[in-house]
């Protein structure tokens, strides 16, 4: 039987919601009876974590060595091409979270295999698959093939559902790395953690984005109350990131980043194509402007044209006397 | 420091793209520039010169327009341009792509790679970190900062509401992101020389490569088919006072679409 090799990404011992996705996925294709489903989790790996993944796989590997206590891409790269060696699987998959489109080329480079970066629909039954992977900012979807196996292929956040966890918990397998020091050469000095818990918006559920609309920087309160009630994470349209408003990891768009929540709402943003490649793939999208002509509304499902500083505060007090809070 | 760039021209982000031959091909306006990223690493390329000496080579690969990325790095400021000019070497994957930059980067001395996080055209974001490996050498991706100090550097990367602060031995690859710097105007000095420059162009033999190992001939994997994306139902306008409508936004999110 062939073998499919997830990479579990964690972060603070939390399974990351991309990997999840390919967990929940991976399952199906073992019940297919087609393929044999391995998870591996490279670096440490607490108890808790693996009670946490052991009902989504039956077998999870954990790629041990003192080189993978930290995230580097050499590593993390060495390791788990170096299990793909022994394991042979046809596909190697992972979240195509900043950590997994970091390292994955590299691990496709070390096998001389393919891969098929930030996608979003797989079709597993073709053969040889078939990936969707938007291009120019999502103008342009691409059906995209490997023409020999093994193949890496990194998976959008938010492009499968989450299955609930199974109830035969499958084992811990041990496998040493036994990566070189000599041949590291990325040593992390530290990580500054500003906002605790913060989701990253390539992998957020909810994005509430704010543009120039918003008039100054402080009325981003607004918006990040409305995020806060909707356990959603704040993104903001280019301008206002160059006028300082926002910092740089908050800019959806053409020079920020790609994000394809299962809701979007922009507020006070008009439009400009640099920010609809950014969000184009969102799943829905509310836009809020006081212009009805504001071009955003033609890349969105619903609107409401108006003043912000007013419908954003009743959107706010409306979900929060919803979930009662 | 010897720092090359890699750099890529794209189209606009404005130009029209159209899907022909039934999603064989894909007719795009005749519209370029430079990838957005591929800038800040020129210009980080040339402030490492500014401040340790050295020299910058700009290489991109490419037919017909791929040219004008190398003209607009010479009009920067940079030393040297390369293209990797060939029939063969066009409509790569991101393997067969890195493997012949990979090669063209050793023909030369080098201590710094740069190049853009990804290009805006196909998104990849895999040659980066696929020459490092060529290479077999380290990458730091999508840094916001960068400090050269003596055989090694110190670079900047943001994570989810935080940075990352990771030192690395040169030589070394760093693909770079928005933040990084602000990108400068080319003098008028630098665009007259550009525009006289003569580019010195490689083939695949040049690169100890068989037209076989490079291109579309080299790619592990293949795009099949151009779609258009998924078209959007026609926006519903929810009308109504302020506290009305939000009020009905609620109801139809939680409700009728169950996102929340």
């Amino acid at each position: 039987m062939e073998t499919v090799l997830i990479f579990v990404e964690t972060k603070g011992g939390e399974v990351k919601k991309a990997s999840l996705e390919l967990l929940s996925e991976g399952r199906k294709l073992a019940q297919t009876g087609r393929f044999k489903v391995e998870a591996a989790v490279l670096g440490p790996l607490p108890a808790a974590l693996a009670d946490k993944l052991l009902p989504y796989t039956e077998t999870l590997v954990h790629i041990d060595d003192p080189l993978l206590e930290a995230y580097t891409p050499e590593a993390y790269a060495a390791a788990l091409a170096g299990y793909a060696q022994e394991a042979k699987p046809k596909m190697i998959l992972a979240g195509a979270t900043q950590t997994g489109r970091d390292f994955l080329p590299r691990v496709a480079v070390l096998l001389g295999c393919g891969i098929v970066s930030d996608v979003t629909a797989v079709a597993w039954e073709d053969d040889p698959i078939t990936c969707v992977r938007p291009i120019y900012g999502g103008k342009v979807l691409t059906e995209v093939s490997p023409l020999a196996y093994p193949v890496v292929v990194t998976t959008r956040p938010n492009t499968f559902a989450i299955a609930e966890p199974g109830s035969a918990p499958g084992s811990v397998v041990e496998s040493r790395a036994g990566l070189n020091v000599g041949k590291m050469h990325t040593k992390v000095l530290r990580v500054e953690q500003k906002q605790k818990g913060k989701v990253d918006l390539t992998e957020a559920d909810i994005i509430v984005s704010g543009g120039r609309g918003l008039k100054a920087a402080e009325n981003f309160a607004l918006v990040e109350e409305l995020a806060a009630a909707l356990g959603g994470t704040v993104g903001a349209a280019r301008s206002v990131v160059d006028a300082g408003w926002r910092p740089q990891e908050d800019q959806v768009g053409k020079s920020g980043k790609t994000v394809s929540p299962k809701l979007y709402i922009a507020i006070g943003i008009s439009g400009a194509i640099h920010h609809i490649m950014g969000m184009d793939t969102s799943k829905l999208v509310l836009a809020i402007n006081r212009d009805p002509n504001a071009i955003i509304f033609q890349y969105a499902n619903y609107g409401i044209v108006g003043d912000l500083f007013e419908v954003v505060p009743a959107m706010t007090a409306e979900l929060k006397k919803r979930t009662g809070a | 420091m010897d720092v090359v760039v890699l750099a890529k021209q794209v189209p606009d982000a404005e130009a029209a793209i159209e899907i022909r031959g039934e999603g064989a091909k894909l007719e795009i306006e005749p519209k370029f520039a430079t990838s957005i990223f591929d800038e800040f690493a020129l210009e980080e390329a040339l402030r490492i010169r500014e401040r340790h000496g050295g020299h910058v080579r700009v290489i991109t690969l490419g037919a017909g327009k791929a040219t004008e990325v190398l003209r607009t790095g010479i009009a920067m400021g940079a030393d040297e341009a390369l293209l990797l000019d060939n029939a063969a070497f066009l409509d790569g994957d991101g393997y067969s792509t890195a493997l012949a930059l990979s090669r063209a980067v050793a023909k030369a001395p080098w201590d710094i790679i740069l190049c853009g996080k990804q290009a805006i055209d196909d998104d990849r974001g895999e040659v980066g970190p696929m020459v490092a490996q060529f290479l077999g050498f380290p990458h730091v991706g999508g840094i916001v900062k960068l400090d050269i100090g003596d055989g090694k550097a110190v670079a900047e990367s943001l994570t989810e509401g935080g940075r990352e602060v990771v030192e690395v031995l040169l030589p070394a690859v760093f693909t770079v992101q928005k933040g990084l710097n602000e990108p400068r105007v080319a003098p008028i000095t630098g665009v007259m020389k550009a525009m006289k420059a003569q580019i010195p162009k490689m083939t695949p033999e040049d690169l100890g490569l068989s037209a076989q190992e490079v291109g579309l001939a080299g790619s592990k994997v293949r795009v099949k088919r151009y779609l258009p994306p998924k078209k959007r139902p026609p926006v519903k306008m929810i009308g109504g006072e302020a506290a009305e409508a939000a009020a009905e936004a609620a109801r139809i999110l939680a409700e009728v679409e169950r996102v929340i």
